[in-house]
């Protein structure tokens, strides 16, 4: 028979509710690497940037994963923030990054492969009925096929509601890039979904049950 | 969001399919929020210690300034323990041990029992794989792998339990109860016998308060939700869904598969539509029916002119258009048989492939229908091996062959699925299987 006495962890213990402190007090808090700053910092802004990325990759797993990088690499540049009121921006500048490195690399995997990737996998699928996880499988698949820069402006635009101009300041790009992009990626996916009856009869036929 | 007036239109199925796609994605609960944050700072700390390993090496003076480290953080700790009003918890096992991470190994075949200092005993079945997630004044979460655990819990205004079983967290104050958990067929189930909890995870509603005498089984594979009471099932069975999935779900209610009640073919009287009228665009008329979501309407003009006549006269695309309305509506055996026709019928065309898989769905989904099932989705696989369903009917083949032949037979199939489709939704059960020794 073994004894042994708990060793409680104490990374999760905030003493105090930081829930109302402002993002210049955030700001310092990070530099300085405070506990509490981190954990505040990371419930006030992981759940925007794990939704954002499960909605351009369309895995949870890899979502998750994405934001564990985002916030390391946060944490690592955070002292070169000036303005504590970009902090929203800095941390999602750095999201939409990984995730465009992530859809890179996922492409050139695609390329390298001998076969199809699966896609769309495990977006709390469990939750869902046959068609309708087949109804999003058929369209992380058109998805797929769009280049990275295509697929991430169409994501952030139509899914995130982010503006042309937030797109072009975070990925880097001119407004008048975003808005082609946009173009080419909606003709494209309104072509092979129209090239699909099957696909849009049945998304037809979800829209006219809701 | 506001549209730029130089801005695409959207055509409106690919907008209300873009829409599905965000609304599909939920926010992280607390709990996974938590674990998150506890590997970010695992990660973080790591970077650290690199760090300090660099700086001790390099600095002779670096073990003074640890040792100060080291009194501190005793004195820190020595002060803390002094002012907890909550003493702390201390616990043993007995028939097994905890390994670094909180693994919980058993020693020999006869269980395990974790003991608490204030009287909380949790009684791992033999076999049972779980791990003591944490431990403080406050209480303890555990999480089960695999297999079944007894828990009873002296009821505390100041502590709190909590069980974690997949994708299920129980909540605890002081009851009896006993949870068990099989990643392989995705199936969570809880009798409670003592007191109240508080089941969160894909259940319906989001959450589901049990009291003493029920007990609760979530089947993921096959979406149900089952509440019985005294040995009576006097619940619900419900669809396991998220409002989101609700929203997709049509608005007639609809019995599970495995309840769906055999659907009464009517003897054939006339003709199949195609027979009569594939020139004046019945083939046409069903499609848009289908897309359309007038189900009922192709189902009850099947009816109206004899199922027997349709199956033998209607056309590839008005025996797929009929056997998806009859899924969409669980009319399990009409949509057997339109997916018979359609091989029987059309047996070079890809619908016909397609028709193997969903045959095979079907079979699932009746009673003694496994093996035909499994034998199904292996023509399906034979024939199209990089198909669209490929990776879904290896799934479903490896979880009927688990329940049917047990785990010796399913792991090969594991094996195969990890290797083929190794981002597939049954990698978390093909894992599962391989796990269990």
């Amino acid at each position: 028979m073994t004894t042994r006495r708990s060793q409680a962890s104490l990374a999760l213990v905030v003493g105090q509710n930081r829930r109302g402190t402002g993002d210049s007090d955030l700001l310092q808090g990070l530099v300085a690497g405070e506990v509490w700053a981190i954990s505040e910092t990371w419930h006030r802004f992981a759940p925007m940037v794990v939704m954002m990325a499960e909605r351009c990759l369309g895995s949870r797993s890899e979502a998750e994963d994405i934001c564990q990088e985002v916030f390391h690499r946060v944490l690592r540049k955070v002292k070169t923030l000036r303005d504590p009121s970009c902090l929203r921006s800095f941390i999602y500048s750095f999201a939409v990054r990984v995730v465009r490195n992530a859809l890179r690399r996922r492409k050139l995997l695609n390329w390298l492969s001998f076969e199809d990737p699966e896609s769309l996998v495990d977006m709390h699928w469990r939750t869902l009925d046959f068609e309708s996880r087949d109804l999003l499988r058929r369209f992380h698949i058109l998805l797929d096929r769009l280049g990275p820069r295509d697929r991430l402006v169409f994501t952030l635009r139509r899914m995130e509601s982010m503006t042309v101009e937030e797109i072009a300041s975070y990925l880097r790009i001119s407004e008048s890039t975003v808005k082609r992009s946009m173009t080419h990626a909606t003709d494209r996916l309104s072509h092979w979904m129209h090239a699909d009856p099957c696909l849009s009869g049945l998304v037809d036929g979800f829209r006219s049950t809701q | 969001m506001t549209t730029s007036s130089d801005e695409p239109k959207v055509p409106g199925a690919l907008a209300a399919l873009t829409e599905l796609g965000r609304d599909r994605v939920k926010r992280p609960t607390p709990m996974e929020l938590d674990h998150g944050l506890n590997l970010l700072f695992a990660r973080v700390a790591a970077g650290r210690s690199r760090r300090r390993g660099l700086v001790r090496w390099s600095l002779v003076g670096a073990m003074a300034v640890l040792s100060t480290l080291v009194i501190l953080r005793v004195k820190s700790v020595a002060i803390k323990a002094s002012s907890v009003s909550v003493p702390a918890l201390a616990y043993h096992i007995d028939g097994g041990t905890v390994l670094d991470g909180g693994y919980l190994r058993e020693s020999g075949h006869a269980g395990m029992n974790l003991r608490f200092s204030e009287g909380t005993a949790f009684e791992f079945m033999p076999g049972t794989r779980g791990r003591l997630r944490a431990v403080s004044p406050d209480g303890a979460r555990v999480a089960i792998d695999n297999g079944r655990v007894s828990f009873s819990v002296t009821p505390s205004s100041e502590r709190h339990w909590f069980v974690e079983a997949g994708p299920f967290v129980v909540t605890v104050k002081g009851t009896v109860f006993l949870v068990s958990w099989d990643p392989s067929s995705e199936r969570f189930e809880l009798s409670l016998r003592q007191g109240s909890v508080v089941v969160s995870g894909p259940v319906a509603g989001g959450g589901q308060s049990l009291l003493a005498g029920q007990r609760l089984v979530v089947n993921l594979s096959r979406g149900e939700t089952l509440i019985t009471e005294d040995g009576l099932e006097q619940a619900v069975v419900e669809p396991v869904s998220t409002p989101a999935a609700s929203n997709l779900t049509p608005a007639a209610p609809q019995p599970s598969m495995a309840q769906a009640t055999p659907a009464r073919l009517p003897p054939s009287t006339a003709h199949a539509p195609s027979a009569a009228g594939a020139t004046e665009g019945g083939e046409r008329r069903w499609v848009q029916a289908l897309a359309s979501g007038h189900w009922d309407r192709i189902l009850e003009e099947v009816e109206r002119t004899g199922v027997d006549g349709v199956l033998n006269g209607a056309s590839s695309e008005e025996l797929f258009a009929l056997a998806d309305a009859a899924r969409y509506r669980r009319r399990v055996d009409l949509a057997r048989a339109a997916l018979l026709a359609e091989r029987r019928r059309f047996p070079n065309s890809p619908r016909a492939v397609d028709a193997i898989f969903l045959l095979g769905r079907v079979e699932e989904s009746r009673d003694g229908g496994a093996v035909r099932a499994v034998a199904l989705f292996d023509e399906y696989l034979a024939r199209a091996p990089a198909g669209g369903y490929a990776a879904e009917a290896l799934g479903r083949k490896m979880i009927l062959t688990k329940q049917s032949g047990g785990v010796a037979e399913a792991r090969s199939i594991a094996e195969e699925y990890l290797k083929r489709f190794p981002k597939g939704s049954y990698v978390g059960s093909a894992r599962a299987l391989l796990r269990v020794p």
